[in-house]
């Protein structure tokens, strides 16, 4: 989906270049304009090169991808990032993410219906209930780490799910999802669903892909931000060795908290995005715990511990939900697959499938006589 | 409608409840706390015994799995529930050794979070594989009216005194776990086997260094809490639905069981189990009442319940109601 | 001369095991105490209550005069104790200037900051301070190897930098040479005199390498079954009579 960018797969390495603050600052800047420059390129071309092209070649319709699907890939792209600064970085398990991306997509269709459908106050609105959704969550299960925070945040998830199926069912609409959402033209005079002027439609054909896209590329370049600022430093530090992080005198516990929090908030983008994408929210893929199991095998799938590695991930989970399953006899066993696949990466390949991608880049490179990293 | 016998019914379903959770927690509890490996396939032996329990009782037409559509519609032994009900745990105890051998033991040694995702990924290829051969859709079980023509298994009995009557299915749960509770406490606490155990909890280095070696104990213990959600598995099944999913969705209350009761003690997975029962039946059977003129309707709190009360009990007592101070991350 | 560590009646209780037994000591700047005792006499326990990883049962605990007893291990940090590890405690996947920079932004920025957007190298402060940590180590050539290939004895070396990174008053040494070759436990010892002169730094040393201990010792504090049996310049506790007992079968004094 996206091209290979030597400098910006791994922020946790020191900036090449020579010693110079200066230089280094200036190197620094570079590379981040070049994150933010190849994602941008990787959401425009993502459609073209999946949705339109394979047809041209003879790839039977059934196999390919369609720009809906393309936008739901990205969605779950910046969902998984922010799930990994936790899990790949930080080193904390959570399996209830399914919260904040179900909280921030209900939220959000709520206000849509009582408030105002204005696509980028409903992106706020709903992050800004994720971010507070995370803290207090975040403040209660963070106090023991390991296993009783994979087993506190799964027990919120499922606490959330069944208060919103419930007792709230008046407000949510329930087993039956909210339907009332009305989402209403980006920044007042955009309709989501119309073509957008300027831009070919092989790239982009509506303003919605747009609005994903460019939260897309905001998405990629905090995060990047994030894991290349102290906070990248220390949170793998905490992960490496939590008590060592402790006794170079800093809080540990805020840190983390701050990690669940950023993490949260990637997630209450990405429902957001959901709802305004869906015009709908339905409980099964908004709280269901299955959505938190969802972004950890995608995550550990593309690859814990990079920047790009979730978003394959979210792509290649997308694709083999979606298109395989259509596929006559293997069809029907794509969720199996993917169960042993991701055991397979879990035993074997810890840097998932992008991990794997760079080595052999790595290699080739090597081989053909270029510089070894 | 007396009260002493709603309360009674409140009482056996509560406990029938825990039950399940208590057989569910023990094995998880142990293997926590012994091996110190976290088993989120724990749900799937829970699933493994609904089904192997199933086809050993019944004959079951399969309409959309895959053994369909090689040609076997009716799968099943037929054999009845008594026999369902003293197999299905020897058999779970044998998956759970093969278990422990082929996922467990390589994991030892690696992250907590390694071992909660292989065995989630495991629990999702067990799940799937269920689903692949059996079809997603739900069977029930078919409880004789009676044990050996003797025992009455299944329908209403009365409560004496009282006028209510409840499923006598659940008084036999609630027995069939207490005996099983109290053959695995004497396990541990009577046999050399339980030392070992129980020491190695303490310090494995040690138990080694002592010429005994950890292997064998750990894989015994990991069977028995294996067999223990195969039991829960049978004996939870006619009592709602076998369907697929049934693993992953034990899997919270079981571990919120352990973790309420206390990591590594049995008696804090009964009295966890107990509570986690109680609290989900009581807020169902209270339904709603009324204070000073509103309506409070707690029955849809129910399954929200056992979640507040699990972070009540964590917010209060972090080590777990019976567990010991040392509070390992 | 200030004291810089006091501890009054401090005791530690496990159930019913006492492993801190109204235990009395103080430390004045610049001194470096040796804390010895047989296995089980409640060295760790005294370390991890000084840290504050453990709650007293009793007592109190005055770091340059105040009371710490309420503060959490990060905060103690940041007051001036430094702690390095009985195995070398560092971070294995980083490299050794990343290593030494985790280190410096705990000293530069505190506790906690807001700074997730800012690039972690727009802070000259903790550059230097990185960089000046890593030569007063020795390990400024390897700065850009990952952590975990060094060899034990430089390893080492990084954790007291890290530990010194912050400049503390008082550093805590638990078994420094702990599974070390004789030249790296020789290489060690000189870099802590080495540091100790330069940066008049007070050490509290827990060690079981009795040649050590008389060697660097200005005062060496002898705990037994939890409570101090002894608390003398080396001279007079090689004569103590109790401490020979408690030793009695153990090390060669």
């Amino acid at each position: 989906m996206s091209d290979d960018v030597a400098s910006a797969t791994d922020p946790g390495e020191p900036v090449d270049g020579s010693n110079s603050l200066y230089d280094r600052w200036a190197s620094v800047r570079d590379s981040e304009l070049t994150v933010a420059i190849v994602t941008l390129v990787g959401v425009l071309l993502a459609p073209a090169v999946l949705v339109t092209v394979p047809p041209m070649i003879g790839v039977p319709s059934a196999y390919s991808w369609y720009q809906g699907l393309v936008a739901l890939a990205l969605i779950w792209g910046i969902f998984a990032i922010g799930y990994d600064i936790l899990l790949g970085y930080t080193g904390l398990l959570s399996f209830g993410h399914a919260m904040f991306w179900g909280v921030a997509a209900y939220g959000a269709g709520i206000f849509s219906a009582y408030v105002m459908g204005s696509p980028l106050v409903l992106i706020l609105f709903g992050t800004v209930l994720a971010v507070l959704v995370a803290w207090v969550i975040g403040w209660i299960s963070l106090r023991r780490g390991g296993i009783y925070f994979a087993i506190l945040t799964l027990a919120f998830g499922q606490m959330l799910y069944y208060i919103f199926l419930s007792p709230l069912g008046w407000l949510t609409g329930g087993e039956n999802g909210f339907n009332a959402v009305q989402i209403g033209p980006l920044l007042g005079t955009f309709d989501l669903s119309s073509p957008v002027p300027v831009v070919p439609d092989i790239f982009a054909s509506n303003w919605l892909y747009v609005l994903i896209g460019a939260c897309t590329v905001i998405a990629v370049v905090v995060g990047y931000r994030v894991l290349n600022s102290p906070y990248g430093a220390i949170l793998q530090a905490i992960r490496e060795n939590e008590q060592r992080t402790e006794f170079v005198g800093l809080h540990v516990w805020r840190y983390k908290l701050m990690g669940f929090i950023i993490s949260g908030a990637f997630g209450g983008l990405a429902g957001s995005l959901y709802v305004i994408s869906q015009s709908y929210v339905p409980i099964e893929n908004t709280l269901n715990w299955v959505v938190s199991g969802d972004v950890v095998v995608m995550t550990v799938l593309g690859g814990a511990g990079s920047l790009f590695g979730p978003l394959l991930g979210a792509g290649l989970y997308m694709y083999v939900r979606n298109i395989v399953v259509g596929i006559p006899v293997i069809g029907h066993y794509w969720h199996l697959i993917l169960g042993l696949v991701f055991i397979g990466v879990v035993v074997a390949l810890p840097e998932g499938i992008w991990g794997g991608i760079t080595w052999i880049r790595r290699r080739i490179g090597s081989v053909i006589g270029g510089d070894d990293e | 409608m007396s009260l002493v016998g709603d309360l009674i019914v409140l009482l056996v379903n509560g406990l029938q409840q825990g039950a399940i959770y208590v057989l569910l927690a023990i094995g998880l509890s142990i293997i926590l706390g012994s091996l110190k490996f976290v088993n989120f396939a724990h749900g799937a032996l829970y699933v493994i015994g609904a089904y192997v329990g199933l086809l050993i009782t019944q004959e079951i037409t399969v309409s959309n799995g895959q053994l369909a559509e090689y040609g076997l519609p009716t799968l099943g032994l037929g054999w009845g529930f008594l026999a369902a009900l003293v197999i299905t745990p020897f058999v779970v105890f044998l998956v759970g050794l093969v278990m422990e051998r082929v996922v467990a033991r390589p994991f030892y040694d690696r992250p907590d979070t390694d071992q909660i995702l292989v065995t989630f990924g495991l629990a999702i290829v067990i799940q799937e594989l269920i689903h692949a051969l059996f079809g997603g859709r739900s069977f029930s079980y078919e409880l004789p009216q009676e044990f050996l023509g003797i025992f009455p298994a299944a329908g209403p009995v009365d409560v004496p005194f009282t006028g209510t009557s409840m499923d006598i299915w659940r008084l036999w749960v609630i027995s069939i776990t207490a005996v099983l509770v109290l053959g695995v406490y004497a396990l541990i606490e009577f046999t050399d086997f339980g030392l070992t155990v129980k020491a190695a909890t303490r310090d494995a280095e040690m138990v080694e260094l002592l010429g005994i070696r950890v292997g064998r104990p750990y894989l015994v213990m990991f069977g028995i809490g294996a067999g223990l959600a195969g039991v829960a598995g049978v004996v939870g099944a006619p009592l709602s639905n076998i369907n697929p999913e049934i693993g992953m969705s034990i899997l919270v209350p079981a571990f919120l069981t352990v973790v309420i009761g206390g990591v590594g003690s049995i008696k804090g997975a009964v009295l966890g189990g107990v509570l986690l029962g109680l609290t989900q039946v009581s807020l169902i059977s209270i339904g709603s009442f009324g204070l000073g003129g509103i309506t409070i309707n707690l029955a849809p709190w129910s399954t929200v319940g056992i979640y507040v009360l699990a972070v009540i009990v964590l917010l209060t007592r972090p080590q777990g109601l019976m567990g010991s101070e040392e509070v390992g991350t | 001369m200030t004291t810089i560590l006091e501890t009054r009646d401090l005791v530690k209780k496990f159930g019913g095991l006492v492993a801190t037994d109204h235990v009395n000591l103080s430390i004045e700047e610049g001194e470096l105490v040796s804390l010895i005792g047989p296995n089980g006499a409640g060295k760790s326990t005294f370390i991890n209550l000084v840290t504050r990883m453990l709650e007293e049962t009793e007592g109190d605990i005055l770091f340059k005069g105040d009371s710490i007893t309420d503060l959490e291990p990060h905060e103690v940090v940041q007051k001036g104790i430094g702690k390095s590890f009985q195995t070398a405690s560092i971070f294995p996947e980083l490299t050794v200037e990343e290593n030494a920079n985790i280190a410096s932004f705990g000293a530069e920025h505190g506790s906690f900051r807001f700074n997730f957007l800012r690039h972690r190298n727009a802070y000259p402060e903790v550059e230097e301070r990185t960089l000046e940590t890593l030569r007063s180590v020795g390990l400024y050539e390897q700065r850009n190897e990952t952590a975990a290939d060094l060899p034990y004895g430089d390893k080492r070396r990084l954790e007291i930098g890290i530990a010194l990174a912050s400049e503390p008053d008082l550093l805590l040494m638990d078994e420094p040479t702990a599974g070390m070759s004789p030249d790296e436990t020789k290489a060690t010892v000189d870099l802590i005199e080495e540091l100790q002169d330069e940066l008049n730094l007070t050490i509290l040393l827990v060690e079981h390498d009795m040649e050590i201990v008389f060697s660097v010792s200005d005062r060496i504090a002898v705990l037994h079954r939890g409570g101090i049996i002894a608390d003398a310049p080396p001279d007079e506790v090689q004569g103590d009579p109790e401490v020979q007992e408690a030793y009695l079968g153990g090390v060669e004094l």
